[in-house]
């Protein structure tokens, strides 16, 4: 009784400084969003820190015209869906200026030119447009890539699959199950230098301007000043300097990995502090949604074998809705869709909108199962308790949930897994939690195997200890 | 006035009328026993006493609270009636004292020590000392149901309805619970019961009410009854009865 008590009020604690953290943040800070794998643009650099053309360029422009800002690494497909919803302030991500994205967004001036190039892998006999007919050509969403190869399909008769990030992207060409991308220039040339497996096999076409977005008729101060910054940079010799140390360096000495130290253990220990963060995201996520979740899901079940209509109809619905909808549509949806809602620039932290997506959605999974459980608990037990003079609450406190909670365990222990499996789902709006620490480490080193085989098998501890505990629990409690 | 009175109660389930008007005044101190076919409604009867089951229609005043009054707080009218189950309803997550003391506890009746001092006691006259700390699925069912008449009659209740109580149990335990029953009853325990055992009904009931169809065919003091049924519904059964 106590020790619940407790938690309850911690976590509500805890709950209630991330919002005021939250807001205090909010007052005076611009929120920038960058993709994740966008190497020279963007990329993680050993140790965790964003390192590239757009961050160095957004950094040398804030100090020379003082702004704050708090750069946030997401997907480019989300950080484009976040500056529409105005969950951020701006996005600087390699974007190229394209009339279509005008009608949503205000651009700064052009801060880079770049074209699109076919890449296809190392052996492959494929040089020409032509020869990709009836094969698939791998593309990543929302990328100037993806919008030429999409304008000849039509022409040259191929097939097109879409991918997230350049990596996964990348390594369907590198293993032949797409026959070649279409990525931008510096990007690819940059990715190839750094030991990806494929060659550039066209021209540049389609030679577009990467710009610095904002909402619409939104934050016209921050695009003013921006534009100001990179005038100044480029006068000051900084710009130069910044493409020159990408454009024309291997990835190694940027990112200060040795050729030694890309064995198993060599990748280990230098991502230690990366993996360690992103698992402590992962195992934060996972031990505040159970708490919520379950104390959800007691609700739900409670209220689904309540006595009346109405109690288990609003149990019912909930349970269908949020059970009924895929995680990702969930997560993406309150984060991006809800406060779209709302409007008056109503934000979310990712966090927050995390921890709500996998409360509602493990939550309606437990009370499911919260309700069959109280369900098997024989008729007779609240008949007795009943006609002992008990009222129906205290009956199913003291009788029916002990018992239920008894039968319930085993699920309990399955929720509680999947709930940890279900972490990796949220990295899609941008929690850097352990899958998608996986996803930036691989995104600088393009160590897919090793890296992923390392992940894999952190979470196999983690879920193993996970039901030692759950076990030892159970035995405490029969 | 009479502690139980039933006025004119039907109970239906859809379409299916399993009460189809029933009347029955019980007094203090009087063992009402029930007999009658399966399917009869008795056991339905039963439960409409303490609300376990809502009739379709008619009055049930206990101590004179009218049940289907809206006013009527039903849990205070449940404390006063003790009802024992045919299969027994122990609570298995709790011992034996535990599932005596849940509800004076719960219910501020008593405090812990004093209900527990109670609980032994009744344990005592059940003849069930030893098994104080016993978990339910240690006992046999006789002397589940032994748990389960002193859980009851720990809430001080001044009605008992039993309903089949030793009908789940085997030969040979049924008479450690009837007696307990027999002891109840020379205390002046009022108490409804619904049985199938003759022979109990005929030694310790007041009055035996014969049940069929939904309805109270014939009552009366039992040597009466079982002596000179009127009838041929009870003479039909009886006959079976007797003959088994």
């Amino acid at each position: 009784m106590k020790k619940w008590q407790v938690a309850i009020v911690m976590l509500l604690a805890a709950l209630g400084s991330w919002f005021t953290v939250g807001t205090q943040a909010q007052a005076k800070t611009y929120t920038i969003a960058t993709d994740t794998t966008f190497a020279p643009f963007e990329f993680q650099a050993k140790g965790g820190k964003y390192k590239g053309i757009d961050i160095d360029i957004l950094n040398a422009i804030s100090k020379k015209e003082n702004i704050n800002y708090k750069l946030k690494a997401i997907s480019f497909g989300a950080a484009v869906q976040q500056l529409s919803a105005n969950q951020v302030d701006g996005v600087i991500a390699g974007m190229n200026i394209t009339p279509e994205r005008k009608k949503t967004f205000d651009f700064s001036n052009a801060y880079y030119t770049s074209g699109v190039v076919m890449a296809v892998a190392k052996d492959s006999k494929i040089k020409q447009f032509s020869q990709l007919k009836g094969k698939t050509v791998a593309l990543k969403t929302g990328t100037a890539g993806a919008t030429y190869a999409k304008s000849i399909q039509n022409k040259y008769g191929f097939k097109i699959k879409y991918f997230n990030d350049s990596n996964n992207m990348y390594n369907d060409v590198k293993v032949g199950n797409s026959a070649a991308c279409f990525e931008d220039y510096p990007v690819m040339s940059y990715g190839i230098k750094n030991g990806i497996a494929l060659k550039i096999v066209s021209k540049q076409y389609e030679a577009g301007d990467y710009g610095f977005a904002v909402k619409k008729g939104k934050n016209a101060k921050l695009l003013k000043k921006f534009n100001a910054g990179l005038k100044a940079i480029k006068a000051d010799g900084q710009y130069k300097k910044i493409v020159d140390k990408y454009l024309h360096s291997s990835e190694s000495s940027l990112t200060g990995e040795t050729a030694s130290s890309r064995t198993f253990i060599g990748l280990f220990t230098q991502n230690l502090g990366t993996i360690g963060s992103g698992l402590w995201m992962t195992l934060e996520l996972t031990v505040i949604s159970i708490i919520l979740a379950t104390v959800m899901g007691l609700a739900l079940g409670v209220l689904g074998v309540m006595p009346g209509k109405v109690g288990p109809a609003i149990s019912s619905t909930i349970i269908y809705i949020f059970r009924g909808m895929p995680l990702m549509v969930l997560a993406f949806f309150i984060y991006i869709g809800f406060p779209d809602l709302i409007g008056h620039g109503f934000k979310i932290p990712a966090f927050i909108a995390g921890m709500i997506t996998l409360m509602l959605n493990e939550g309606a999974y437990t009370g499911a199962f919260v309700k069959g459980g109280f369900q098997a608990v024989d008729d007779g037990q609240m008949e007795a308790a009943r006609s002992l003079g008990l009222p129906y609450w205290t009956a199913m406190r003291k009788v029916i949930m002990p018992q239920g909670i008894r039968i319930m365990i085993p699920s309990f222990i399955n929720q509680f897994i999947i709930t940890l499996k279900d972490t990796s789902i949220l990295s899609v709006i941008g929690i850097v939690e352990l899958t998608q620490t996986g996803t930036l480490i691989i995104a600088r080193n393009f160590e897919g195997f090793k890296i992923w085989l390392m992940i894999a098998i952190i979470y196999l501890v983690i879920i193993t200890l996970l039901t030692w505990l759950s076990n030892w629990v159970q035995r405490r409690i029969n | 006035m009479a502690k139980v009175i039933v006025k004119d109660l039907h109970k239906s389930y859809g379409d299916n009328e399993v009460l189809k008007g029933l009347n029955l005044e019980v007094q203090d101190n009087e063992v009402v026993c029930m007999i009658g076919p399966s399917g009869s409604g008795k056991s339905t009867f039963l439960r409409c006493l303490n609300d376990l089951e809502i009739p379709t229609q008619g009055q049930v005043v206990i101590s004179g609270y009218d049940l289907s009054d809206k006013g009527t707080n039903i849990n205070l009218v449940r404390e006063n009636i003790g009802m024992v189950f045919q299969h027994f309803n122990l609570f298995p997550h709790l011992s034996v004292l535990q599932n005596i003391t849940l509800a004076p506890v719960q219910l501020n009746k008593e405090s812990k020590v004093e209900a527990e001092k109670t609980a032994r006691d009744l344990l005592a006259t059940v003849g069930l000392s030893d098994k104080a700390d016993a978990m339910p699925k240690s006992l046999s069912g006789g002397q589940k149901q032994r748990v389960a008449i002193a859980r009851a009659l720990a809430m001080h209740p001044s009605i008992m309805l039993f309903d089949e109580p030793t009908s789940a149990l085997d030969p040979e335990m049924v008479g450690d619970v009837l007696d307990v029953m027999k002891k109840l009853a020379a205390k002046g325990m009022t108490m409804i019961v619904v049985t199938h055992e003759m022979g109990f009904a005929k030694e310790v009931a007041d009055r035996v009410v014969f049940m069929a169809d939904g309805l109270i065919q014939e009552s009366g003091k039992p040597d009466d009854l079982f002596d000179h049924p009127k009838s041929p519904r009870l003479q039909d059964f009886l006959e079976k009865v007797i003959n088994v």
